[in-house]
Parts: C-alpha cells; sequence; structure tokens
C-alpha cells in the first residue's frame, strides 16, 4: 500500500511514472522525455519512474514496487506496452495517458525524428508532461482522500 | 527501400532502453545508430515491452530474426527477456561491460556528455561489428558477403545464420516475385489462429501485419500485398513457395 499522505513532500514513496520508451517511432521518444520532465523538473518530489524492461525480464523487486506505489503510464501507441506491463506485474494504473491523445489535441505538430526530438516533437513532449504531472497530482489527491477516509 | 529489398536477410536489434540508468540512455541510441545509419536496410528493431504486451507475432521475432541484445547494465532484462518470450539471442552487448570505466561523466539520462556520446558510437560500432558478423560484411556495392544469401538467389531459403536458419519465401505480387522473411511461418501461423475475433478479414488484416513485423512493405503498396498475401492463404500456400 502506498503511503502518500498528501499532496507533497510528506509522500515517503513516489507516484512511479512509467513510459513506453518505444524505439520505432517518434513517439516513444516523446513518451521518454515527458517522463522525464516530469520525474526531473514538473514533480522531482513526489514522482519517480522505473525501468520498464526490468517489468518486462519479471524482476522481483521492480514487481514488488509496481505493486506498491499507483503508477502513471504514459504510451506513445495504441499497443500501450507500459500499461499492460504495468498491469501483468500486478501493479496498479492510477491513470494512463496516452501521446496520440495528446497529438489529437495539438494537430499541428507533425514530430518525425525518434534519436533527436524535433522542435514539433520537444513541443509534445511538453504538453504530454504537462498531462502527466496533472495526473500525478490527481493520483497523489486520491490516495491522500482514501487514507483520511480510513 | 525497394521492393526488392523485402525479403533480405536482417538482424534484429532488441535494447533494453532502461529509463532509470544513464546507460539505457546508450543502448537506445546506440541502437538506432545501427538501425539508421552503421546497417540501416539489414537490422530492423522491436520494443522490448512488445514481447508482454503484444501477441505471438511478436513474440516469434527472435525465432525469425537473429537477435542482438543490447542491455545498459548488468542486469542484461532484453537478452533474458528475448530468451524468455521469444528465443535466445545470437548475441549480447552490455554498454556497462563496455564502458568499463574508460569514461568517468557520461552525462545523465537526459542528455548524455561527449563522453556519453563516444560511448554510443562505441557500442554502436560493437552492434555493427556482430551485424557483420551475423550477415557477412557489407560490399562496396552495399551487397553483403559471407554467410547470409541475398534474396535474388533465394527461392525457398533456410538461411545457414548462426541461430539455426531464417525462413525466407516468395510470393508473386503484382507483376513481381518478391521474397518475404518468414512467409511461410506467418501463413502458418494465421491459419492455426482460433478465437472469436478470427474470420477472414481478421486474418487477411493479420497477414499482413505479421509481413510488415518482418519486412519493409512501402505504404502505398499495402493494400496489394494484403491481396497478394490473402490469395497465398486462400490457395493453401503455407511453405513458402510461388503457386499459381
Amino acid at each position: 500500500m502506498c503511503a502518500i499522505t498528501d499532496g507533497l513532500s510528506l509522500a515517503p514513496e513516489r507516484v512511479l511514472v512509467i513510459p513506453c520508451s518505444g524505439i520505432g517511432k517518434a513517439m516513444g521518444t516523446i513518451s521518454r522525455e515527458a517522463t522525464y520532465s516530469v520525474v526531473e523538473d514538473l514533480r522531482p518530489e513526489v514522482a519517480d519512474t522505473l525501468c520498464l524492461s526490468l517489468l518486462v525480464m519479471g524482476d522481483e523487486a521492480a514487481h514488488a514496487r509496481v505493486q506498491r506505489v499507483p503508477c502513471v503510464t504514459i504510451d506513445g501507441c495504441k499497443s500501450e506496452c507500459a500499461r499492460k506491463n504495468v498491469e501483468l506485474a500486478g501493479g496498479t494504473v492510477a491513470e494512463r495517458v496516452q501521446v496520440m491523445e495528446v497529438l489529437k489535441r495539438h494537430r499541428g505538430l507533425k514530430p518525425k525524428t525518434v534519436s533527436e526530438l524535433d522542435e514539433d516533437g520537444w513541443e509534445l513532449a511538453g504538453f504530454v508532461a504537462e498531462e502527466a504531472a496533472r495526473a500525478v497530482d490527481r493520483t497523489i489527491a486520491s490516495v491522500a482522500r482514501k487514507e483520511v477516509a480510513k | 527501400m525497394s521492393q526488392t529489398d523485402a525479403g533480405e536477410l536482417k538482424v534484429g536489434v532488441i535494447s533494453c532502453s532502461g529509463e532509470e540508468l544513464v546507460e539505457g540512455t546508450v543502448s537506445r541510441l546506440a541502437t538506432r545508430l545501427v538501425l539508421e545509419k552503421l546497417q540501416a536496410g539489414r537490422t530492423v528493431t522491436l520494443c522490448l515491452p512488445l514481447f508482454l504486451a503484444g501477441g505471438e507475432g511478436e513474440r516469434a521475432f527472435a525465432r525469425v530474426h537473429s537477435t542482438i541484445a543490447v542491455d545498459g547494465c548488468e542486469k542484461r532484462c532484453a537478452a533474458r527477456a528475448t530468451a524468455l518470450y521469444s528465443a535466445q539471442p545470437a548475441s549480447e552487448v552490455v554498454v556497462s561491460e563496455i564502458a568499463d570505466g574508460r569514461w568517468e561523466n557520461l552525462g545523465t539520462r537526459r542528455k548524455l556528455s561527449a563522453d556519453g556520446q563516444r560511448l554510443v558510437e562505441a557500442v554502436a560500432e560493437e552492434i555493427s561489428v556482430r551485424v557483420d558478423d551475423l550477415l557477412g560484411h557489407r560490399t562496396a556495392d552495399g551487397e553483403a558477403s559471407g554467410s547470409a544469401e541475398s534474396s535474388e538467389t533465394v527461392e525457398e531459403t533456410v538461411c545457414a545464420c548462426q541461430t539455426g536458419g531464417v525462413h525466407v519465401g516468395t510470393i508473386r505480387i503484382g507483376e513481381e516475385t518478391v521474397s518475404l522473411v518468414a512467409l511461410g511461418p506467418i501463413l502458418d501461423l494465421v491459419r492455426r489462429a482460433i478465437g472469436p475475433e478470427v474470420d477472414d478479414e481478421w486474418r487477411k488484416r493479420e497477414l499482413l501485419r505479421q509481413v510488415m513485423i518482418y519486412n519493409s512493405v512501402p505504404p502505398e503498396r499495402e493494400a496489394v500485398y494484403a491481396q497478394a498475401l490473402w490469395d497465398a492463404y486462400s490457395r493453401g500456400q503455407s511453405d513458402g513457395r510461388v503457386k499459381g
């Protein structure tokens, strides 16, 4: 059970933001960069990330962590690898962010490059990060409400 | 990529892309460098998490391709997951072993330093050498030499690569005969598919989807490929030979 008790610094275990990091298309890189933006810039006190490949490989510690802490997943495509792998590991996906859905709200953007994001890619990564940060906030608030209700 | 390239043998490169460590970023960028530049056209990749999130087609990846697993750290998630869900990788590259303390500051997982970039290049070079080991060296005119046969000479081939062979079948698409990696296994896989969603339309879509995992299909020719695959499937083709 996650021991997050309020919105910010009292949280002993941070919400996990887990991207798909898909390697074939720009959307995967955007999911990854957005995650770093959340855990290092926007919500560093309350959010952290985890290697998705650890879950794929069946790492026990990683499985235990996603089972203990609520997760926000960021997926680049409809395969939803991040969400599915967290759920298959027994974790709770509190909120999921889909890069393609965010892109639909910013139709002018056309990210193309994968290794190094182009200008549109970085802009979209920023929008995805903001959405994921709000998802982290909602997750923390939800956990806090449940703690209070106990 | 041209039509005649569609059936060339390709090595699968699977990166851990570990998000927590700078070495994960190195594994990812080195893999992309190989795919885009050093071994462009001779390598393909698959997102590692698709082994679990995807279907049987994704899990067949390493059974069809000789694969090189590229891992950031000694946990070797890419190598172990590939072996667990698909097949033993033909080769493994571990970033931390190549780094081996030679570079003090690799930068961060978001932004590599100059040393980090140099490590990316070193890892990519190592992957590229392993690709050459599997496919043979690329000659001056771009053709591979060595253990693998080029698509022009392949009719029905189990190629002599190190993992026991990659099946390449041929199919008539329009006016051309095209070689496709894994054609026979794909036809058989779709033929064996069962489930409430499986009908002719599903099989037709799945044939193309599976072929596109292992081969380059020009976007403007997807419909032609889909029809040709369906025709081959409907004729009962299962062994990758041209019929009809």
